[in-house]
């Protein structure tokens, strides 16, 4: 006879991966039935992964195989016998990206406007893509969509089935704006539901594909689209500009706290129009001042300069780092698009992938 | 701020056991997680946190907000309240120093 005690006995020694706790303490095993040489258990729903759960799954069935007079054992990760009348709770698992196929989604924000938030996206996406990743990037600023103009297309993106979208393409880059649905002239004047009805469909309704980056970029401030997207899906990180002046850094302590709010983690600030090197006389200008952005202790990814070639290269639809790689600019985008692949937060958040 | 690994409804028990990445695990009872929600419909604007009394809630679905929250679903249809993980640390910390205090007492 086999009794229910043994199985409990047994399956107290295997322990949920990440964590010291056993999977019968967590609740996770709900009823157990045997009948003759035959074991069925049943794992309550939760939160656990289906890559958690084939690994659990593999480790009970091999513990109770070893149990004297057991001959087959079922697992049912669904909900138990006799309860079927009664829905189950459902979860949804913490660690699942619910953008199948992004593997990561980067926010760039900006307390305050004017910044240069969307060149630096804009350059930062394109020097991602140089690096060798697929590269994705959505407009979420609703009001003053300039990614359409930046890159230096005007085309209209095409529809699939079921009410999607396919993103437009250019620089080897998938690209979604809402400068893709409006007349040049038109105002957005919409208010705050419509607007979070637009992120989300973006993020949702738009064949992204596969994409190892998609750079979102969001509107200045702390407004709707930004709380929509921190709800919508789990940001890998997000990362801030600012130009050095003491006042801009008081809305990038802003866009810092709302970013701790909602746990997603900063992984730095890029300091725009940074300086300005004298074309004349190669003499470097600290307009705004200097060391602004170390006082708010992030990492500075990068500094961006004040050259013309940005301004020019955004104005005409061909960013500095695809019109001119060599430049020293480029230089400094590829150098932030290296810090942004190193610090791969998405890893570090799942510490059952890398302890289980 | 701490992070749920697992999040387990356990039926029979009424509650909700959540595994925190810092190994800490935490027991909600419906009751008590339904009682405590933070959302304005139940709280209203400023003041004291109330308890909301809702006889016998049982927990419909829950889904992640984001990177930073629970979102339950009540048999009672409620479904506004945002719980962020500090809030549930606070929660089950709070509840199990007034078990402490009442094995005490």
């Amino acid at each position: 006879m086999i009794s229910e005690q043994d199985i409990r006995d047994q399956l107290k020694r295997i322990t949920y991966p990440g964590s010291s706790r056993d999977i019968i303490t967590l609740g996770l095993v709900g009823e157990i039935l045997t009948k003759d040489g035959t074991v069925i258990v049943h794992l309550r729903p939760s939160s656990a992964t289906e890559e958690v759960l084939r690994h659990l799954t593999g480790r009970i069935t091999s513990a109770l195989s070893a149990v004297p007079g057991v001959q087959q054992v079922t697992i049912h990760s669904g909900r138990p016998h006799g309860a079927a009348a009664q829905p189950s709770p459902m979860v949804a698992a913490p660690a699942l990206t619910p953008l199948p196929g992004v593997r990561r989604v980067i926010a760039v924000a900006s307390g305050k406007g004017g910044v240069g938030k969307s060149t630096v996206a804009v350059n930062l996406a394109l020097a991602l893509k140089a690096l060798g990743n697929r590269v994705g990037l959505l407009d979420a600023d609703i009001y003053g969509p300039s990614v359409p103009l930046m890159m230096g297309t005007e085309a209209t993106p095409r529809a699939g089935q079921d009410k999607k979208i396919y993103p437009v393409e250019k620089y080897g880059i998938r690209l979604i704006s809402m400068g893709f649905f409006l007349d040049d002239k038109s105002p957005v004047i919409w208010r705050g539901p419509i607007v979070m009805g637009i992120v989300r469909q973006f993020l949702r309704d738009v064949l992204w594909g596969e994409l190892d980056y998609l750079v979102v970029d969001l509107p200045p401030g702390t407004g709707d689209a930004a709380l929509t997207l921190t709800q919508e899906v789990p940001l890998s990180g997000g990362v801030i500009v600012s130009t050095p002046q003491d006042v801009a850094l008081l809305d990038v302590q802003r866009g810092i706290a709302m970013f701790r709010q909602v746990n997603v983690p900063i992984l730095g600030v890029i300091e725009n129009m940074s300086y300005y090197v004298c074309p004349h006389c190669g003499e470097r200008e600290e307009i705004f001042g200097h060391g602004g952005v170390q006082k708010t202790g992030l990492e500075v990814l990068g500094e961006v300069p004040i050259v013309e070639e940005i301004r020019t290269g955004g104005d005409v639809g061909k960013p500095l780092v695809v019109q001119h790689p060599e430049h020293p600019v480029a230089q400094v985008f590829r150098q932030i698009a290296t810090r942004v692949m190193e610090t791969d937060v998405a890893t570090l958040r799942q510490p059952q992938r890398q302890r289980g | 701020m701490p992070n749920p690994i697992l999040v387990t409804p356990i039926e029979e028990e009424k509650l909700l056991r959540i595994l925190w990445d810092d190994d800490q695990l935490g027991d909600y009872p419906f009751a008590y997680l339904r009682g405590w929600c933070p959302c304005a419909v139940c709280q209203g604007h400023g003041g004291e946190r109330r308890f909301i009394e809702v006889d016998n809630p049982q927990l419909v679905s829950i889904g992640m907000v984001g990177n930073y929250a629970l979102n339950p679903r009540w048999s009672d249809g409620h479904e506004t309240g945002i719980y962020t993980f500090e809030y549930l640390r606070d929660l089950s910390d709070r509840r199990e120093s007034q078990s402490e205090n009442r094995a005490k007492g």
